[in-house]
């Protein structure tokens, strides 16, 4: 290509783009950035290293056990604490040390955290008052908050009057009511009952999809992680353990913890014999799997559902069925095969309690994890796989 | 059972005045004399108890009872005076009738036929019992059953039996009786057994609104709400004050302050206030210190202004109420949930903000029955008027009272040094009419605003 073309042909780029009002700061900028953040509390290391990048406009989950350091990053994302060591960048601006009400966020708190002293209304309408907004538009963005969380009804109600659902949804359009760009959610359904939490589930994606802000919503629930997130970054021991879509991280586990946090797991030591050929429970196993040291040590992931019971002869293995229990929609069985190794099937048929039955599973179902790998060997790994299925494609 | 069953939950009893109308004879023959049914229907000690009763009543009636009535209405005709004694030739001193206990007597007349009437109607109901029994056709219990009842489902009347009774006695009669006094001229002047009272009607109370004791009365309540007033709601602000500056982040020796300050409840307030009294007197340790330093020539009148007595205490009070008030603050902070004000700060609200509208609110509404009781007791404050000023100093517009009473040193005036007994009777009922109405609308008020933490 000849330089006056390429200089047209960018020009015409360059146009194109600021016709369209397109802003290539927020396609390149993360929304906020943490970058090798520390967090100690004397000798106690709360949080290690943590890098990562959110994007604007996404639902994040940070997901992990009590004391995995997950609520810690959240507080630190709405300045309630601050690092030890490293950066926390807002929209490629280092904001370490910029106070809480001046970071264009906002929180919903476990316990609500509404004043009891206050209506709906005057909760909602708090943070636009205290802003200095006029009256009027306090009133219209009130409403317009309430109608969002669905309790437009109940604007003039104690918050004393009104059920569990009920209260986080007025903290959610409290939080709202400040047009925050982040919305930080502390575990807010932990305190609902199943169904309303599943209900709440669906609203609050809703209203993340509505307004396109971002969330970043803290659980240690992982089917609530599972079901709301674009994004989830799984921690444990202050560490993110894994970060990925939800698909990825139920599918490809990195290590034992993940696998074993994330969904129902039976986890099993084996050797990896050369590519596609895995060792475990004294057999051999095709699978999918490459790329390791020939007779590696590693772990075998099969998920229950991905197990079938089936006929002595047509089974992988056989196995004994040492208990069941019903589910609803399945049977959980626990069965025990001739190593003395417990597996965890869903089944759709009821079993008999002793019988011996086979077990099977594809060769794409036996997901295996190296010991001690990072993340980015990880996906580097992932990749390689998707490049060969590409490769045959 | 069943029937038995059906019978105990059977509440809707005929009247007693349909039952004279339809009930068999041996019933309505109870209406007249207690205790023919039971007898009829072989219940014999308990229709005996009843017939006992009825004839002790009538009895007492037609010998002492009626005679205490009317001496009840009259209050005594014969006065104690001097009478010419025809045998002895000279006059001697009779002694007259005694309206006090003359209108003691009747009161506990009035409360004798009370109870008799009272227990004419339960004789009326154990005749309706038998009688809807026998319609029902259920054997009637026997008085072991009966008996045995008042272990079992009426526990409830043997055990209130006892303090009913001292309640009638012991509270019941003295405040009818003192409620009654204020209906008649109990004072200085008529003072038994030297003379006799009579009833006046609501001549004393139109004395204190708008006769001679209006001049006493107004002043004195206006200052009692006054001082009620700015005790409770300065002991209540300093009180939060306090609180707040202990419970502050980067306080040290919280634990210190509190003690230090709970220490002063530990005190008995009346050795606080005689302490203080001595301590602001006129050559007392305050004004003893303020002249040696030279900050001051001559004594501050702590207790000799009116007007300077006033702020002594209301300001000595604070001593005795801010601890109360900063126990109770500090529980309601260290409850207060901290989300609750992190979520303030991140909606942009500052410090003051927050205690203005989130922190104070709360506070008040959980002191706001606390702070009533404190008020109606601050109406009421004997101790620490009493005991630091005494109610002076003097003044000469009143009528036994000095510039700082209040209603109620006011009243322990008029009943243990000027003995107007009626008036003081009058000023209690109308403390009491004021503390009942302001305590039923603030309490009301409270209640609504619905709000619980």
């Amino acid at each position: 290509m000849q330089p006056v073309k390429l200089c047209a042909f960018l020009v015409t780029i360059d146009l194109l783009i600021k016709s369209e009002g397109w802003e290539l700061t927020n396609i390149s900028t993360p929304i906020i950035e943490f970058k090798n953040v520390g967090l100690s509390y004397g000798d106690d290391e709360v949080l290690k290293n943590i890098d990562l990048e959110l994007e604007a406009g996404k639902f994040y989950t940070l997901l992990g056990p009590s004391g995995s350091g997950k609520t810690t990053i959240l507080n630190l994302i709405s300045g309630q604490l601050t690092v030890t060591h490293g950066d926390i960048l807002f929209e490629g601006n280092i904001i370490n040390d910029v106070p809480v009400e001046k970071r264009h966020m906002n929180t919903v708190f476990q316990d609500y955290g509404l004043f009891p002293n206050m209506t709906v209304f005057e909760n909602v309408a708090f943070g636009p008052s205290i802003k200095g907004m006029s009256k009027k538009d306090i009133k219209t963005k009130v409403t317009e908050m309430l109608t969002l969380v669905k309790l437009n009804q109940y604007a003039d109600r104690e918050i004393t009057e009104l059920s569990g659902g009920q209260r986080q949804r007025v903290a959610i359009a409290r939080a709202l009511a400040n047009d925050p760009e982040v919305l930080l959610l502390d575990e807010p359904l932990s305190a609902l009952d199943y169904k309303l939490r599943k209900e709440m589930q669906y609203e609050l994606r809703e209203i993340q999809q509505r307004l396109g802000i971002t969330f970043v919503f803290v659980t240690h629930d992982q089917e609530e992680a599972l079901a709301m997130s674009d994004w989830i970054f799984v921690m444990n021991d202050g560490v993110i353990q894994q970060n990925g879509s939800p698909e990825d991280i139920y599918d490809e586990p990195i290590n034992h913890f993940v696998a074993d946090f994330i969904g129902e797991s039976n986890i099993l030591d084996g050797i990896m014999k050369t590519d596609y050929l895995v060792h475990f429970t004294g057999k051999d196993f095709e699978n999918v799997d490459a790329g390791m040291r020939p007779n590696e040590r590693v772990e075998i992931v099969l998920r229950p559902e991905d197990l079938d019971l089936t006929a002595i002869e047509n089974g992988k293995l056989i196995v004994t069925i040492a208990d069941q229990s019903f589910r609803g929609d399945y049977y959980e069985i626990t069965a025990i095969d001739d190593d003395g190794n417990e597996w965890q099937v869903q089944a759709t048929n009821k079993s008999k309690i002793d019988e011996r039955v086979g077990l099977t599973f594809d060769p794409e179902d036996i997901h295996i994890m190296r010991f001690n790998e990072s993340e980015n060997d990880f996906d580097a790994r992932l990749e390689s796989y998707e490049g060969e299925e590409d490769a045959e494609k | 059972m069943f029937k038995k069953k059906k019978h105990s939950t059977h509440e809707e009893h005929i009247s007693l005045i349909k039952l004279f109308g339809q009930a068999d004879s041996v019933t309505k023959t109870s209406y007249l004399i207690m205790g023919s049914a039971n007898f009829a229907n072989k219940q014999f000690l308990k229709g005996l108890v009843f017939l006992i009763l009825e004839i002790s009543w009538l009895a007492w009636l037609f010998t002492v009872g009626l005679k205490a009535y009317h001496n009840m209405f009259t209050l005594g005709t014969h006065a104690q005076g001097l009478v010419y004694d025809k045998s002895l030739g000279i006059s001697i001193l009779q002694a007259g009738d005694n309206s006090m206990l003359l209108l003691l007597w009747g009161m506990l007349s009035v409360i004798i036929t009370v109870l008799f009437i009272w227990l004419y109607r339960i004789n009326l109901q154990s005749a309706r019992h038998i009688w809807e029994l026998k319609q029902e056709g259920v054997k009637l219990p026997t008085l072991r059953e009966d008996l045995a009842s008042l272990l079992d489902e009426k526990m409830h009347i043997t055990l209130m039996a006892v303090p009913m009774t001292g309640v009638l006695f012991f509270t019941i009669l003295p405040l009818i009786y003192m409620i009654a006094i204020a209906f008649t001229s109990y004072d200085h002047n008529h003072l038994p057994p030297k003379n006799l009272f009579e009833w006046v009607g609501l001549t004393n109370f139109g004395n204190v609104i708008s006769g001679q004791m209006a001049h006493t009365f107004f002043p004195v309540l206006a200052w009692t709400l006054i001082w009620a007033v700015a005790a409770t709601v300065s002991s209540f602000f300093f009180g939060v004050i306090l609180a707040m500056m202990i419970n502050a982040k980067g306080i040290k020796g919280k634990k210190f302050f509190r003690t230090i300050f709970i220490l002063t409840m530990a005190i008995p307030a009346f050795i606080s206030l005689l302490i203080m009294n001595n301590m602001f007197a006129d050559g007392g340790l305050v004004n003893t210190l303020l002249i040696n330093s030279g900050l001051t020539k001559t004594n501050l009148p702590f207790f000799t202004n009116p007007l300077f007595a006033k702020f002594t205490i209301i300001i000595v009070n604070l001593w005795i109420g801010i601890p109360a008030t900063m126990l109770v603050t500090t529980g309601i902070l260290q409850n207060q949930s901290e989300d609750q004000i992190e979520a303030a700060q991140i909606d942009g609200a500052n410090k003051f903000q927050i205690f203005k509208s989130i922190t104070f609110p709360q506070i008040v509404f959980v002191m706001a029955p606390s702070l009533i009781q404190q008020f109606i007791g601050n109406v009421n404050n004997f101790n620490v008027i009493y005991l630091l000023t005494g109610g002076g100093p003097a003044n000469s517009n009143y009528y036994g009272a000095g510039s700082t009473d209040l209603l109620i040193t006011w009243l322990y005036n008029l009943t243990l040094n000027t003995a107007d007994y009626n008036l003081a009777s009058v000023i209690g009922i109308l403390i009491f009419i004021l503390s009942a109405v302001f305590s039923l609308i603030a309490y009301k008020k409270v209640s609504n605003s619905g709000m619980e933490v």
